[in-house]
């Protein structure tokens, strides 16, 4: 059979899959200090490494695969909530979370004050401070100065911990807008500042999704039209009437 | 392909949800002492395909991994603890609280609820009970003959009678204080209940050094839930809810023409 049919084939498992991560996206749209992810493409060659015989060849055993998706790391907009335990992040900075799997972090700055009295994620988990989680004490209108210090009533309960993921990292989605990456590639952060009585918003460009999810489908049923035509054109015209003029 | 039909159907449960929550909000715009609640979302889980740093060959490792997540959630709906409006009545029985504090009310089953709505009123036996008629805890009754009643910053409830011209005490109003309000179980008719989340409430008198804030007569707390806000809430909820329903549609052309091509 011809390759072609199966480079079409390839392609369109490929343009579904992307689907699957335009429509996260899309999901996601309103989920706070959500990072969409973007996908791209890779060619494989098929039996590379032997010798191509023709520049006809690479085009036709060159398979487009779904390669890796990656994380966008563009701020989202900075929404006033004026909630007092909202926390917007002025660039590129994350707040490090203590979770039950080791240390994740986020751009979801919509806190909450525990049972225990610790600064927490909408999860639970405790937001790190410089020397660990924050306990404030209640009842008392709390002030976050514009470098992460936290005061309530009228002392210092602690600094946020800001960090910045290095230009090389690739941050792994944990779910619930948590992000890892490996430690090497954590640095403290400090171009970023902290804005209270704000949240930021997903970063899911709602126009360039909706053209990516046009581009997948039409690329896709461009591929059903190829598949179509290999099948009834040629591939017939080989399995059926050669055989017949013969 | 199927990934991406559950993915945007999540996305628009999760809107549909939002709305609903959006449209509380909006009907108790008027309601005094509600607090608005704000639903938050989170992303769900991922695939991990390709995971990143893998090794591509032996000497070289995959820049980027391959993930897929798999929609929304919606986690919390949180209330807003901002302060609303003070609506002044000019009726000695409203009372309004300037800070965190919630009145606490004697329930029925007598359990303790807290509310921050003050529209008191007495009953036949001169106790201050809501609109619905359930006492504050500890109880103030005011004796019939009061001609005038005082109810201080500090929660002091003061009368007058006829003939004498020294006010009389007749109580002191408790609050209650949560150490995350948030985490509070709303069960209608203004009431919250303690919850584990919320922690247990640490009481006192206004005006207290625990920060319960102090009572202002005469006036209503405002609902503090901010109808342009709401609006614009509801756009993007509106809009959210359409991209999705858009995702569903082309997952549902793009399976079509995989199922035509058999033909």
């Amino acid at each position: 059979m011809d390759s072609g049919l199966y480079a079409a084939c390839t392609a369109m498992m490929a343009r579904t899959d992307a689907l699957d991560t335009i429509a996260n996206n899309l999901a996601n749209s309103s989920t706070n200090g959500f990072r969409e992810r973007h996908t791209t493409f890779s060619s494989v060659l098929a039996g590379s490494g032997e010798p191509l015989e023709s520049q006809l060849n690479v085009v036709t055993n060159s398979y487009g695969l779904l390669g890796n998706s990656h994380l966008d790391m563009q701020s989202g907009s900075l929404t006033r909530t004026n909630n007092e335990l909202d926390l917007g992040i002025d660039g590129p900075g994350f707040l490090a979370v203590q979770t039950a799997g080791g240390v994740a972090y986020t751009r979801n700055g919509s806190l909450q004050i525990s049972t225990k009295g610790q600064l927490v994620t909408q999860n639970g988990d405790p937001v790190l401070g410089e020397t660990g989680p924050i306990t404030i004490p209640s009842g008392t209108p709390v002030s976050i100065s514009a470098d992460g210090t936290i005061t309530a009533q009228g002392a210092i309960a602690g600094k946020l911990k800001l960090v910045e993921f290095s230009a090389t990292a690739d941050p792994q989605s944990l779910g619930s807008t948590y992000y890892t990456v490996p430690p090497k590639d954590v640095v403290n952060s400090t171009m970023s500042q902290v804005r209270q009585g704000m949240v930021e918003s997903s970063n899911v460009n709602p126009v360039s999704s909706v053209v990516e999810l046009i581009s997948a489908q039409r690329a896709l049923e461009g591929m059903r039209h190829a598949l179509t035509m290999i099948d009834t054109e040629i591939d017939k015209t080989a399995a059926q009437d050669i055989p017949r003029i013969s | 392909m199927i990934r991406a039909l559950y993915t945007a159907a999540s996305g628009m449960t999760a809107q549909q949800l939002n709305l609903d929550n959006i449209a509380n909000n909006l009907a108790n715009s008027s309601t005094t002492g509600f607090q608005q609640r704000r639903l938050a979302f989170s992303d769900m889980l991922y695939q991990n395909t390709v995971a990143p740093g893998s090794a591509a060959t032996q000497q070289t490792t995959n820049a980027a991994g391959l993930q897929v997540g798999l929609g929304v959630r919606p986690t919390t709906t949180e209330t807003i603890q901002t302060q609303g409006d003070f609506n002044a009545t000019g009726n000695p029985l409203d009372l309004a609280i300037s800070g965190a504090g919630f009145f606490q009310i004697l329930l029925p089953n007598g359990q303790t609820g807290y509310s921050r709505s003050g529209s008191f009123n007495l009953n036949s036996q001169g106790t201050m009970v809501t609109a619905d008629g359930n006492p504050l805890d500890p109880a103030i009754t005011i004796p019939p003959n009061a001609t005038n009643i005082t109810v201080g910053s500090d929660g002091t409830v003061t009368v007058t009678q006829p003939g004498t011209t020294a006010a009389t005490q007749v109580g002191t109003i408790q609050m209650a204080l949560f150490i995350n309000p948030g985490g509070l179980n709303s069960v209608g008719n203004n009431i919250y209940l303690e919850t584990t989340a919320s922690g247990a409430p640490v009481i006192g008198t206004p005006g207290g050094s625990e920060g319960l804030g102090t009572i202002l007569q005469g006036n209503l707390e405002e609902s503090n839930v901010s109808v342009v806000d709401q609006f614009v809430q509801m756009i993007v909820a509106q809009r959210s809810y359409e991209s999705n329903s858009r995702v569903v549609k082309a997952a549902d052309e793009m399976l079509q023409q995989l199922n035509q091509l058999s033909q």
